[in-house]
C-alpha cells in the first residue's frame, strides 16, 4: 500500500512528459502524417490525464471525438491532398514572432504568479468533490444532470453550431457546379 | 495530490507548442493541427480547475470546447480542400491574398 500512495504523482509526471514530448513532435515533424500520428498519441495521453483527474466522461469523449473523428478527418485530408514533407524553416525568429512568444510567456508567468499568490481559502470550492460525485452516481451521471439542467440552452446552441458547420462545409468544399451552370445557361463565364 | 499549478504549467507549455506551430509552420494542415493542440491545452486547464474547485462545470465547458474544435476542424479542412483545388497548394507563403 505504501507503493500505491505515490502512484498518482509518478503517473502525472510520466504523463506530462509524454504529453510534452508528443506535442513537440506534432509541431516539429516534417511529414504531416507523422504529425497526425503524434497528435493522436498526445490526445490519448491527455485523455489518460483526464481519467486521472476523475473526469471519466470527458476522457471517453476525448478519445471518441478527438482521436476517433477529428484526427481521422485530418489524416483523410492529408491522404486526399497527397502532401510532400515540407522543408522546415531554420530557427530564425523575426522580431514580431519573438515578441509574440515572449508576450505569451510573460502572460502565463503573470497568471501563474497570481494563482500562486491567491490563498487557497480565498477560493470557494463547490460541493462536488470526488467522494460526493461517487455518492451522487458517478461522473457521467453528475455531468449529464448538470448538462441537461443548467446548461441546456448552451447545449441546444451547440447543436445549431454543428448544423451551421455542416452547411458551411458543404458550401465551401463542393465544386462550383450550380453557379457555373447558371452562368453557362446565361452564356457568361463562371468567373 | 498534485498542485493545480503543475497542470497549468503543463498546459501553458502545450499551448506554447501549438502557438509556435501556428507561427512557424507553413503547411495549412499543420497550422490547423497546432490550433487543435492549443484548444487541448485549454481543456487541460478546465479539467484541472474543475477538479480543484470540486465542480463539474469545467468538464461541461470542455465538452463545448470539443464541439467547437470539431466544427472548426471540419470547416477549416473544407477550406483547405477548396484552396488546394483553386491554387494547387496549401503552403501559407503562396496564400497571401489578404496580406496586401
Amino acid at each position: 500500500m505504501e507503493v500505491f500512495y505515490f502512484v498518482p504523482e509518478v503517473l502525472f509526471y510520466i504523463l506530462s512528459g509524454l504529453i510534452l514530448l508528443s506535442s513537440v513532435m506534432v509541431v516539429s515533424a516534417r511529414n504531416p502524417v507523422t504529425s497526425a500520428i503524434f497528435l493522436v498519441l498526445d490526445l490519448f495521453f491527455v485523455a489518460a490525464l483526464y481519467a486521472k483527474l476523475d473526469a471519466h466522461f470527458t476522457a471517453a469523449i476525448q478519445v471518441l471525438v478527438y482521436a476517433g473523428a477529428i484526427v481521422v478527418l485530418f489524416v483523410f485530408v492529408i491522404m486526399l491532398l497527397n502532401l510532400k514533407p515540407e522543408a522546415l524553416r531554420g530557427v530564425r525568429f523575426s522580431v514580431g514572432e519573438a515578441a509574440v512568444l515572449l508576450i505569451t510567456l510573460v502572460g502565463f508567468a503573470i497568471i501563474g504568479s497570481e494563482l500562486a499568490r491567491t490563498a487557497p481559502e480565498a477560493v470557494i470550492p463547490g460541493n462536488l468533490g470526488a467522494g460526493a460525485i461517487e455518492l451522487a452516481g458517478g461522473n457521467t451521471f453528475v455531468v449529464a444532470m448538470r448538462m441537461f439542467t443548467s446548461y441546456l440552452w448552451p447545449f441546444e446552441m451547440a447543436s445549431i453550431l454543428i448544423l451551421l458547420a455542416i452547411v458551411a462545409c458543404v458550401m465551401v468544399a463542393k465544386k462550383d457546379k450550380v453557379l457555373g451552370a447558371a452562368h453557362h445557361f446565361r452564356g457568361g463565364s463562371p468567373e | 495530490m498534485i498542485p493545480v499549478e503543475n497542470y497549468f504549467l503543463l498546459a501553458s507549455f502545450v499551448f506554447l507548442c501549438g502557438l509556435s506551430g501556428v507561427m512557424f509552420r507553413r503547411n495549412l494542415i499543420m497550422v490547423l493541427m497546432s490550433i487543435e493542440l492549443m484548444l487541448n491545452a485549454v481543456n487541460i486547464v478546465f479539467v484541472a480547475a474543475s477538479r480543484q474547485l470540486a465542480q463539474v462545470d469545467g468538464q461541461i465547458m470542455v465538452l463545448f470546447v470539443i464541439t467547437v474544435a470539431a466544427c472548426e476542424a471540419a470547416v477549416g479542412l473544407a477550406m483547405v480542400i477548396a484552396l488546394f483545388r483553386r491554387y494547387g497548394t496549401v503552403n501559407t507563403e503562396f496564400l497571401r491574398l489578404l496580406r496586401g
